[in-house]
């Protein structure tokens, strides 16, 4: 069973974000970056499916030079290949161009299941999985929880809402986006991380995807930021601050204050 | 270029999923512009009572029926929707973000070629172009971005965004008989399945104190629990603490776990995704600890501390013990 695992790389959501001058994008200087939360779970998925019934592991990507780093611990992890369309767009907002790109890389691997991070943690749109899947064609299925795969058929279980989950069934090939929690992802064997370091990662440019530019991939629309803009203060919560023993004091009152604690 | 609004209504095992109520006030807003109109799509096998509850907002119900669309299958779905738009010719769709919303607009989008884009807390119509708002960047930035084409273009909106439009006169319903090709329904829906694990019910509890990531360590479960039975509360979770197994499913507050109302909610080192304010928003009273001031959690407390969960809650406790 070959497998094509998409990966994406996301500024560290604990950081403090500033808006850039021209307020089309963050601020991206001193940004760290990471691999997305259920991107890495689509990895451990794609690599244990590829244990239990042999066949190769791709990771793609969709970014600038800084992302070689992820596919370099996704090979540590288990990828036997990675691919990174080298898209130099460090915002990339349009979840439909990404899903473009990505799905004119895949098709130049043989696959037989797609994978995906259920949502990407920075931009949320919980999208370019499908869309990428309706690029190929190919049937899919959301915020999967369990995949089994047997011959030419999977059967998945996507998460609803209230700890419910709908079971159904897919023809191969067919792409699947990986809800959180699915497994446990590994850590990668410090002799694995050697080689990774050394492992050749291959570069698409637009015209090794058939393409003049970029820009080809957002066909039938144009999707621009029209402003960014720190939230508006809701103002509803009431700050309390002050030393710790101030705060500690300032809080036990407050549970006092509305019966909330009672005594021992 | 369409100019009306059409909402998909989501429904389960019989029920409406409150979404579709939600969306129709700011739909009319926008349709108003655009000089259309605005409907509520159905679809299902024999949905007869749940295009009237629609009817009852006063919209216009398209009930569009076939044996195959008995359950919700993607394929299924974007071969009914088809079948509506010969009724209707919409500038935008809407679906809400739900685990089914935001497994159908894609699809919808590759059935129609037309743009997508999920997840967002408002849109409208501008100068021909349809803008999105969204929250971006774990919520601490908001989003507008404008769609420029010609085509529909398939939104889906976090729920409880809106709130749901009152019951209202002129309502209406059209029956689409479809014909849907079950062959051509690649994904298979198999079953429901309910996972069953014997623990307390959290949504029963007038005190709730959860742990997020904030606590670091699983060993530091304990003392939020602590700190819980000395308030006489249970303790709750985030999803990544429950994903990591450091607690049952069952103790998951949020969208994909429990949607908990008590009198009393603590936040313990969360930072509030959508995902989990979806499940304790509508808390009586919300304390929020966090280390970052600028976490999304502080939007929806009452009182918030910025401070280090570890250090703050043996300190309450402290003081609680000691009286004064």
């Amino acid at each position: 069973m070959d497998i094509v695992v998409c990966l994406k790389q996301i500024p560290n959501p604990d950081l403090q974000f500033q808006i850039a001058a021209d307020g089309k994008d963050v601020k991206r200087e001193g940004l760290t970056y990471r691999t997305n939360g259920s991107d890495e779970f689509a990895l451990e998925e794609a690599v244990r499916l590829k244990e239990k019934h042999k066949g190769k592991v791709t990771a793609v990507t969709v970014g600038p030079a800084r992302t070689v780093q992820m596919l370099r611990e996704a090979l540590a992890k288990g990828a036997d290949e990675a691919m990174r369309v080298a898209d130099d767009d460090p915002a990339a907002v349009d979840p439909m161009k990404v899903a473009g790109m990505l799905a004119a890389a895949v098709r130049k691997i043989p696959y037989d299941l797609v994978l995906t991070g259920v949502q990407s943690d920075d931009y949320q749109y919980s999208e370019t999985g499908g869309v990428l899947a309706g690029k190929l064609g190919v049937p899919y299925a959301s915020c999967v929880t369990k995949v089994e795969a047997a011959g030419k058929e999977v059967k998945v279980w996507r998460e609803l809402e209230g700890g419910v989950n709908e079971v159904c069934t897919m023809p191969l090939p067919a792409a699947v986006t990986i809800q959180y929690g699915i497994n446990v992802p590994r850590y990668a064997p410090l002799p694995a991380i050697m080689r990774a370091a050394r492992a050749p990662i291959r570069e698409l440019q637009p015209k090794d995807l058939g393409v003049a530019g970029w820009e080809a991939f957002s066909s039938g629309h144009t999707l621009a930021v029209r402003s960014l803009s720190p939230p508006q203060a809701r103002g509803r919560a009431q700050m309390i601050t002050g030393t710790p023993e101030e705060i500690a004091k300032a809080v036990a009152r407050l549970l006092r204050e509305k019966s909330f604690y009672r005594g021992a | 270029m369409g100019a009306d609004v059409l909402i998909v209504a989501e429904h389960r095992e019989g029920k409406l999923v409150s979404t579709a109520a939600e969306a129709v006030t700011r739909a009319r807003e926008v349709a108003a512009k655009l000089g259309g109109k605005v409907a509520v799509v159905v679809l299902g096998s024999g949905v007869d009572a749940l295009a009237q509850s629609l009817a009852g907002l006063g919209t216009e119900v398209l009930q569009v029926e076939s044996p195959h669309l008995r359950d919700y299958t993607p394929d299924g779905y974007a071969q009914g929707l088809n079948a509506a738009l010969g009724a209707i010719s919409p500038r935008v769709i809407l679906l809400g973000h739900t685990a089914t919303g935001f497994d159908l607009g894609p699809r919808l989008a590759a059935e129609l070629d037309a743009p997508v884009l999920q997840g967002c807390v408002d849109f409208d119509v501008d100068a021909g172009k349809v803008i999105a708002v969204r929250r971006i960047l774990n919520e601490k930035v908001v989003a507008q971005l404008e769609v420029a084409t010609e085509r529909t273009v398939v939104l889906t909106f976090r729920p409880a965004t809106w709130k749901p439009a009152d019951p209202a006169a002129g309502g209406s319903v059209r029956r689409i008989d479809a014909a849907v090709d079950p062959a051509k329904i690649r994904r298979r829906f198999v079953a429901y399945e309910t996972s069953q694990v014997e623990d307390i019910d959290i949504a029963q509890a007038d005190i709730v104190v959860s742990a997020g990531r904030g606590i670091q360590k699983k060993e530091n479960l304990k003392l939020v629990e602590d700190f819980a039975k000395l308030l006489g509360g249970v303790l709750g979770a985030s999803r990544p603490l429950t994903d990591s197994d450091w607690l049952p499913k069952t103790r998951q507050v949020g969208q994909s776990g429990k949607t908990v109302r008590p009198k009393l909610y603590i936040a313990c080192g969360i930072s509030g995704a959508m995902q989990h304010v979806a499940g304790m928003k509508d808390s009586g009273f919300i304390i929020a600890i966090n280390t970052d001031q600028t976490a999304p959690i502080f939007e929806v407390a009452h009182v918030g501390v910025v401070g280090d969960v570890l250090q703050v809650i043996p300190a309450v406790m402290k003081e609680l013990k000691a009286g004064r």
